[in-house]
């Protein structure tokens, strides 16, 4: 775990979610406009270069809070502090990373790592060295020229967050990013992850329904439930690191924590499920995702 | 060897039915199955395509009616893509009231709207520019607005989050990522263009090759209305062939769901080609409308200077030809 002694713990919080909630006015019926609460007393410190995984089922607003903290959805109320100031809206001190890769098929991969760049008006003569650094940490030298669709999932990954560290964010965002990989591309891309995160000392959080993923690669897991979304709980992972796929997985203690986050998932059953929630929810996500 | 062999099967496959109906077309006349002063064998009609494209008649009127169509497209392009840019992005709920007489201007049958057209802008250029550009811009609209809204929420959200500026949002994320989009539309404006501007032309025009069919038709010149009406059919279908090119060329590339698996190699990948291309291209129909709308204007007038060749060919517009 990535504690760095108590006595400098306050100076070292870098991310600060402050009774964080979320309502959506959706549209109105018979008896009036209703309301859905998407997110509620949303509390959580992170410590700067911390890695916090956030699960839970479906619908449950994880999006929606990773929205608030890239700066692209505004809280109903509470405020997310980064470095003890309040975040207004998006900026490059936050790099997004999506399930969906949303590359920009007309770049080629160097282009695409160096949209960041382009944005943050860098020369471009400090560009090519940015990217070709990033490009080397995501393990993609000799693709600088490829274009997205003559890449894999996996490589396609690897570019997303190459792009994202390219304008070197302190904090990381990661929404579901290997959800659409298969098995062993992801178990090869979170060892990678755990790499990239050791050598470029960012604070990650991210976003998985998978408790296998949140438990490898966490510091801590925060457990989601639904309707409305709130933390049931946060879980610590002490597990040693570095940690490796190959062996952790096996461990009895890896067993057991993920045990314990799976009866906690589980011990509200599906309710939120059979309310229809989950549709509503995502009606209610889209708009605030397209902006 | 064999994948040659079928492509080259594939092929001859293809363009079967055209030969076949080419071959109808030398057979039927000159067995007398029909009339061969009505339809002349397609030798006969290659003969006088012969003769008008060594005499250079051909050449001219492609000029000038490839300079109408694109100068009018070019017009709708640039009116269109604008318009369309803010009403997908900037202004859905204008669009959402404006959709239904949208949709009613673009079902108006341009054929119908000739004789408005000609009364507002006459006979000359800007009738016909004015007229080509109509059709063409409701296609290359709607696509537009289609292709803005339709941008990858993902993508957009990415780029957000980076605090990019409207601007660049714009440059550098949705205009590229509507392109293919776009460019179908386009195609779809260009096919509609070379039907309109026929019609356009063999209403009130001196030249062009609409205007070849008519009058060849008002002088009983059957083979050459034919050599005329094919060659338009050629023309028309190697304008859609060269726009399917570059719009397949695009989608190739923006395609994101088919990645291969395993390492990707450059083989049969489709590239972008470079900047320069492009620009070659833009550079290439800028020059052809400057020196194409100088030529026009100069067949223009050497048209009006003969004025009794040019009476002989208008007073006939209003007696059709009994067939």
């Amino acid at each position: 775990m990535a504690t760095h002694g108590d006595g400098t713990h306050k100076e070292d919080l870098k991310i600060v979610l402050k009774d964080i909630g979320q309502v959506y006015h959706l549209k109105k019926s018979a008896d009036g406009s209703r309301e859905f609460q998407a997110l509620k007393d949303i509390n959580l410190q992170v410590r700067a270069g911390e890695f916090v995984a956030l699960v839970g089922p479906s619908g449950c607003g994880k999006s929606t809070l990773l929205d608030i903290l890239a700066g692209l959805t505004r809280p109903s109320s509470g405020a997310v502090y980064i470095d003890g100031k309040e975040i207004t809206g998006p900026a490059l001190d936050r790099g997004i990373v999506l399930q969906g890769y949303a590359l920009f098929p007309w770049r080629t991969v160097r282009r695409n790592v160096e949209f960041g760049l382009e944005i943050k008006k860098v020369p471009k003569s400090e560009r090519r060295g940015i990217s070709d650094h990033f490009i080397r940490l995501v393990g993609l030298e000799g693709f600088e020229e490829h274009y997205p669709h003559e890449l894999s999932g996996g490589m396609k990954q690897r570019v997303a967050i190459a792009r994202a560290l390219a304008y070197d964010p302190e904090v990381l965002l990661m929404d579901e990013p290997f959800a659409a990989v298969d098995a062993q591309t992801r178990e090869t891309l979170q060892d990678e992850l755990l790499r990239i995160w050791d050598e470029t000392k960012k604070t990650i959080i991210f976003v998985t329904h998978s408790i296998d993923e949140a438990v490898f690669l966490a510091d801590r897991v925060a457990i989601f439930s639904s309707n409305p979304g709130t933390f049931r709980e946060i879980v610590e992972v002490d597990l040693p690191r570095p940690r490796h796929n190959s062996d952790i997985r096996s461990s009895a203690e890896f067993g057991w924590v993920r045990h314990r986050i799976w009866e906690l998932l589980q011990s509200r059953p599906s309710q939120e499920c059979r309310e229809g929630g989950n549709i509503v929810v995502k009606d209610a996500i889209s708009p605030s995702a397209t902006i | 060897m064999s994948v040659t062999g079928e492509s080259l099967r594939r092929f001859l496959l293809r363009w079967s039915g055209v030969a076949v109906f080419l071959a109808a077309w030398e057979v039927a006349p000159r067995l007398d199955w029909i009339d061969p002063y009505f339809v002349p064998p397609f030798s006969t009609v290659l003969r006088e395509a012969g003769v008008m494209f060594r005499d250079g008649t051909l050449g001219m009127h492609l000029v000038v009616s490839l300079w109408r169509a694109v100068a009018g497209l070019l017009t709708a392009i640039l009116i269109g893509m604008p318009v369309g840019f803010l009403l997908g992005r900037r202004l859905v709920g204008v669009e959402q009231a404006l959709r239904p007489i949208l949709t009613v201007l673009s079902q108006v049958n341009p054929f119908s709207l000739l004789p408005v057209f000609l009364l507002f802008f006459g006979i000359g250029e800007t009738a016909k520019v004015a007229v080509v550009s109509w059709v063409s811009l409701w296609p290359v609209m709607s696509f537009t607005i289609t292709a803005t809204r339709n941008v990858d929420p993902a993508q957009i959200r990415t780029a957000l989050s980076m605090g990019i500026s409207r601007l660049d949002l714009y440059c550098k994320v949705v205009l590229p990522a509507a392109l293919p989009t776009i460019f179908t539309g386009m195609r779809v404006g260009a096919g509609l263009t070379f039907l309109i501007l026929v019609a356009a032309e063999m209403l009130g025009s001196s030249a062009g090759l609409g205007y070849l069919v008519h009058n060849s038709a008002m002088n009983y010149l059957i083979p050459r209305i034919y050599a005329g009406a094919t060659f338009i059919v050629v023309l028309g279908f190697l304008l859609n062939r060269l726009l399917l090119h570059v719009e397949r060329r695009l989608s190739g590339v923006w395609e994101a769901g088919a990645f291969v698996t395993g390492p990707a190699g450059p083989a049969g990948a489709a590239r972008l080609p470079g900047p320069a291309v492009s620009v070659a291209a833009l550079g290439a129909v800028l020059i052809f409308i400057v020196f194409g709308g100088l030529e026009v204007s100069r067949i223009n007038r050497e048209a009006a200077s003969y004025p009794s060749e040019a009476l002989k060919h208008f007073g006939h517009i209003g007696q059709p030809v009994d067939r």
